[in-house]
């Protein structure tokens, strides 16, 4: 299957399907002669069955942060948790570089888990009868090492998440955004090449959850591993994707990179998500940019292909003079620079 | 000693650490200087109070005094005993049968229907008719007695918060106080018959109405509470049209447990005798040994019970509403049956269907006896001296050379302490000084036995488990309460009492324990398992020790395993529902972790479940001490045995001292297990 000459994706998953129902796997057999994946849903949905991850294909390559977005019921928690098998699926393949994991025995399931796979969650799923430290040591215990190795490494991924001074503290004493940092550190704690994020931001207030969205973009710089990022919230996907798949209903309806969705929507649905977010911020000249070039073009604010439609704009009204500013009777109280015009309608960086 | 000597090296102690030492200093000095001075172990008989006769005195004076009045309501309450009575006793059978089925209809369609047919039809057939017919007429007069109070009880408490705190205490002790001892002074107050047991039972199953009603008027939602507090009613208003009707599923549980309770207490109220029903028949079959028509009546109280727990289990689920036609319908033909039954002269009373099988089980019993006798008196035997004989007197007086093939002599304690001291040295060595220090005492109880353990020993030992469980309120309340039996005489049966429930306890939570992991970890296993624990905890306490004499004799193992059957379930119901109620969320964490099923066992569900787990032992610690006092019928020492001589003689002063003896070693324990639950779930931040 896989090219020597080509390496494999760090994740690539085939024509997943996950339904839930007695029987699932002999049921979906017999549907599949009923045509595309809807097709066969319906009629699985029909026998009282749910379908909840449908025909699923995408890759992951190395070090790529990539994002599934939908709403709740999409089955998008559904997705990460058959590509690291804590639920089986139905059908289909997973391959973790190469490897298909849907084949693995338990054991060589806990041997990857152990050594490549890292997990966060959305409730952050830490254990209340541990100290911080012991939260997140407790996948190098699991490993077997020694207790010293053990806190060794947990101080070190305790600072890389700024909790410095808390390692003996409860999950109880902790507020939902240092929770979250245990999660992440956790996580981290057998430094895997594959980084599983359920929905890591969602339970915490709007301001820690962009601090914490900063420090993960941060951390990933340093890093770089493969990410499968779940979340609902088109902003968070925009922001933190190189790659962002959109699923409604168990189907993934459009992979793109942010530029694509916002600009490219296959359909209403993905169109809908995008209506209330600043294109400016997201889409390049390039994707506003005509090939034929007109004779006559004096002005050239110096404008480059990957520069984003807020900046482009901001540079092109920099090119007029001030326009003054009147009152009601016509007298002229003030100036506007057009370029600060484009500033102010810009979404600030954050 | 070296563990003193190595324990300061440590800068803090832990308050476990603390405690365990103290107790261990305590129990160390009464070992070594028992000898010469008695009083370090035993209570001097000078010092002590004559609490009974006290008591007695007290009791009888308080009783006299409302005696008349107690015959007069004694007198009053006689007549609806007697038409419910004479209604059930002479409505023909068909009838009574009929009307069953029709309220299985109503209250659950089809099956309930059949439950209510298959099993009085049952009863019919057993030939015991007129004597289940003489219970169900104790527990139909009792059971609104028992309801109005418990729902008065539980709005009083609901509407005075002041009261609410002194309404529970007085629950608990309703509940605590051991069955038979409500029996005593009623019996003297309301003088020999049918009302004692009626009273007992309005007495033992009002609690659990009271405090559903409670539970459930807590927990409508305030959202409700505040819509009808906005749409202008009166407070009664909001009570009666607003928040009972929006409390009745947890209502409706109450009376569930109050039927349960009403018919176990009649059932046990047979001891009294003079009544001519269904527990009568057993406790007198039981005693002319005919244990296959004991076995018989015995299935009759299961049959009733299962009956009604199922039926009265129906009002409190969401049901479906069903045709009244056809429960007319099926009265019809109870009526047209009862026409030709009355007619033809059919009398229940002659039916046998089942003499034949109560004869079989009688010859199987007895063929199965004759022939593995052997092999259950070494399953008795083995139990007696290897477990339960050390427990209670210690290996240094049990082990004698006729059954364990030696004589325990001094250097044996020697070694057996040398051991001892080495396992504490390697768990402190480890970093687990207050585990190392429990393990010398636990060492220590066996080799002394519980039933001859220095008194000063026991009461620091409950005083030192209060203060870790829950501070210095409950060490005051452990040691005061149990310091009231030690001055009052009755301490060594206190102590029997204490090694018999003590190791049923610890058999039931190792084996419901393992029960319920595995029911856990399996689904098949919980399937099995299942109806058993529900069968065991519909069936009234008394027929448990039906199959337990059939093998086993009457004695000492007998009644530990009697308790055991009846105390092991609540281990393996909550063992099981806590360790699968761990969030999925903290188990898939576990997982993604690279954790095997057993590793997510032991370091994530078995510690996030502990609390439960405790909840449990909890609840297997007051249904071994409720069963204990029952299979004093059976051959037990103890506390148990005096409460149930008690009766027999009418001795108030004795019965009321033993009961209250009981009662505070079963509140004792549900505190003390209840504080360390609470100081787990605290830890667990829940």
């Amino acid at each position: 299957m896989t090219e020597t000459t080509r390496p494999a994706a760090a994740i690539s998953v085939e024509g997943l399907w996950q339904v839930f129902g007695p029987n699932a796997a002999t049921a979906l057999r017999d549907a599949r002669g009923a045509g595309t994946s809807s097709d066969i849903a319906k009629a699985l949905a029909d026998k009282e069955f749910i379908p909840a991850v449908r025909e699923a294909n995408f890759e992951v390559q190395s070090g790529e942060l990539f994002v599934i977005m939908g709403l709740s019921g999409s089955g998008k928690s559904t997705l990460i948790r058959c590509i690291s098998r804590l639920v089986e699926p139905t059908a289909g393949a997973v391959r973790i570089d190469g490897e298909d994991i849907l084949q693995a025995s338990e054991k060589r399931l806990i041997e990857l888990r152990r050594h490549k796979l890292g997990m966060v969650f959305q409730h952050f799923g830490l254990f209340p009868h541990m100290t911080v430290a012991d939260n997140v040591a407790f996948p190098l215990k699991m490993q077997g090492a020694g207790k010293t190795n053990r806190r060794k490494r947990a101080l070190e991924v305790i600072e890389l998440v700024g909790l410095s001074g808390r390692e003996d503290a409860y999950p109880r004493e902790l507020s939902g955004g240092q929770r979250q940092r245990v999660g992440i550190a956790r996580s981290l704690a057998v430094n895997p090449d594959i980084w599983f994020l359920d929905e890591p931001f969602s339970a915490l207030d709007p301001l820690i959850r962009r601090q914490l969205q900063d420090e993960f973009l941060h951390i990933q710089a340093t890093l770089k591993k493969s990410i499968v990022f779940i979340t609902h919230d088109i902003t968070e996907a925009l922001k933190l994707a190189d790659r962002i798949a959109i699923m409604k209903d168990g189907e993934i309806v459009q992979i793109g990179t942010p530029e694509e969705i916002v600009l490219r929507p296959v359909n209403d649905y993905v169109a809908e998500f995008s209506k209330d977010v600043a294109k400016g911020k997201h889409a390049c000249v390039e994707s506003v940019m005509t090939r034929d070039v007109p004779d006559n073009m004096p002005d050239d604010p110096g404008l480059r292909p990957g520069m984003t439609l807020d900046t482009a704009l901001a540079k092109c009204m920099s090119l007029y003079e001030p326009v003054p500013v009147r009152d009601e009777s016509g007298m002229v109280i003030g100036a506007v620079q057009p370029s600060d015009l484009a500033a102010a309608l810009q979404v600030e960086e954050t | 000693m070296s563990i003193a000597q190595a324990l300061p090296a440590r800068a803090t102690l832990t308050r476990g650490t603390q405690a365990a030492l103290l107790v261990l200093m305590v129990a160390v000095v009464c070992r070594l200087l028992g000898g010469q001075w008695p009083w370090l172990v035993t209570w001097p008989t000078v010092l002590t109070v004559p609490m009974t006769e006290w008591m007695g005195t007290s009791v009888g004076w308080f009783l006299s005094v409302f005696k008349p009045i107690a015959r007069a309501f004694s007198f009053l309450i006689s007549f609806p005993m007697d038409w419910v009575s004479g209604l059930l006793g002479y409505a023909p059978w068909p009838l009574i049968v009929g009307g069953v089925t029709a309220l299985g209809w109503m209250l659950g369609g089809v099956r309930m229907a059949a439950l209510g047919a298959f099993g009085l039809g049952f009863v019919v057939l057993s030939g015991y008719w007129a004597e289940s017919m003489n219970t169900l007429a104790l527990v139909v007069v009792s059971v609104p007695l028992a309801m109005m109070s418990g729902l008065a009880i539980g709005i009083l408490a609901f509407e005075y918060p002041r009261l609410k705190a002194p309404v529970q205490a007085l629950l608990d002790v309703m509940q605590t106080v051991p069955t038979f001892a409500y029996l005593t002074p009623l019996l003297v107050l309301f003088g020999f018959g049918p009302v004692v047991g009626l009273i007992a039972s309005a007495i033992y199953a009002a609690p659990p109405m009271a405090r559903n009603v409670l539970l459930g008027l807590e927990r409508v939602e305030s959202d409700i509470r505040e819509a009808a507090v906005m749409s202008g009613g009166t407070r009664r208003q909001q009570l009666f049209l607003v928040e009972l009707p929006a409390a009745t599923t947890q209502i409706m549980v109450g009376v569930n447990q109050c039927l349960m309770a009403a018919l176990s207490m009649v059932i046990i109220a047979a001891v009294i005798g003079g009544f001519d029903d269904i527990g009568w028949e057993v406790l007198l079959t039981m005693r002319k040994a005919l244990f296959g028509q004991a076995f018989l009546a015995g299935l009759v109280i299961v049959v009733f019970a299962i009956v009604i727990d199922r039926m009265s289990g129906a009002l409190a689920t969401r049901r479906r509403k069903q045709d009244r036609r056809v429960a007319w319908g099926i009265l019809g033909v109870g009526v047209v049956i009862s026409v030709w039954a009355v007619l033809a002269g059919w009398n229940p009373a002659e039916m046998a269907a089942f003499d034949g099988v109560a004869d079989s089980v009688d010859a199987a019993v007895g063929g199965f006896t004759a022939n593995h006798g052997a092999t259950l008196d070494a399953v008795k035997n083995n139990a007696m001296f290897y477990g339960l004989l050390p427990l209670r007197i210690g290996l240094s007086d049990a082990v004698l050379p006729f059954t364990w093939g030696f004589q325990w002599e001094a250097w044996h304690s020697a070694v057996y302490y040398l051991v001892a001291v080495g396992i504490a040295g390697a768990l402190i060595w480890s970093g687990r000084p207050a585990a190392g220090l429990v393990v010398v005492i636990l060492m220590m109880m066996w080799e002394i036995g519980i039933a001859q353990l220095p008194w000063p020993m026991v009461i620091v030992g409950a005083g030192a488990l209060g203060w870790v469980s829950g501070g210095w309120r409950l060490a005051r309340l452990a040691v005061v309460l149990l310091s009231l039996i030690l001055i009052s005489g009755l301490w060594e049966r206190a102590l029997l009492s204490l090694y018999l429930s003590g190791s049923s306890v610890f058999a039931c939570a190792i084996v419901g324990g393992a029960l319920g992991l595995w029911a856990a970890v399996s689904v098949t296993a919980w399937r099995v398992l299942r109806p058993v624990c529900d069968l065991l905890q519909t069936i009234p306490l008394f027929v448990f020790l039906i199959p337990v004499l059939m093998f086993f004799q009457i004695g000492e193992f007998s009644a530990f395993l009697a308790i055991c059957l009846y105390a092991v379930v609540p281990m393996i119901r909550y063992t099981r529902h806590g360790l699968i109620t761990t969030p999925e969320e903290m188990i898939e964490a576990a997982k993604a972790s690279g954790a095997g099923t057993w590793q997510v066992m032991f370091e994530v569900r078995a510690p996030y479940a502990a609390p439960t787990i405790l909840l449990g032992l909890n609840q297997t610690i007051l249904y071994a001490f409720a069963m204990l006092v029952i299979a004093a019928l059976i051959g037990t020492t103890g506390l148990g045995q005096s409460i149930y001589l008690a009766l027999g003689q009418a001795d108030v002063g004795l019965g009321v001292t033993a009961g209250a003896a009981m009662a505070i070693l079963a509140l004792v324990a549900d505190r003390l297990v209840q504080g360390f639950a609470n100081e787990r779930r605290r830890a667990l931040g829940l």
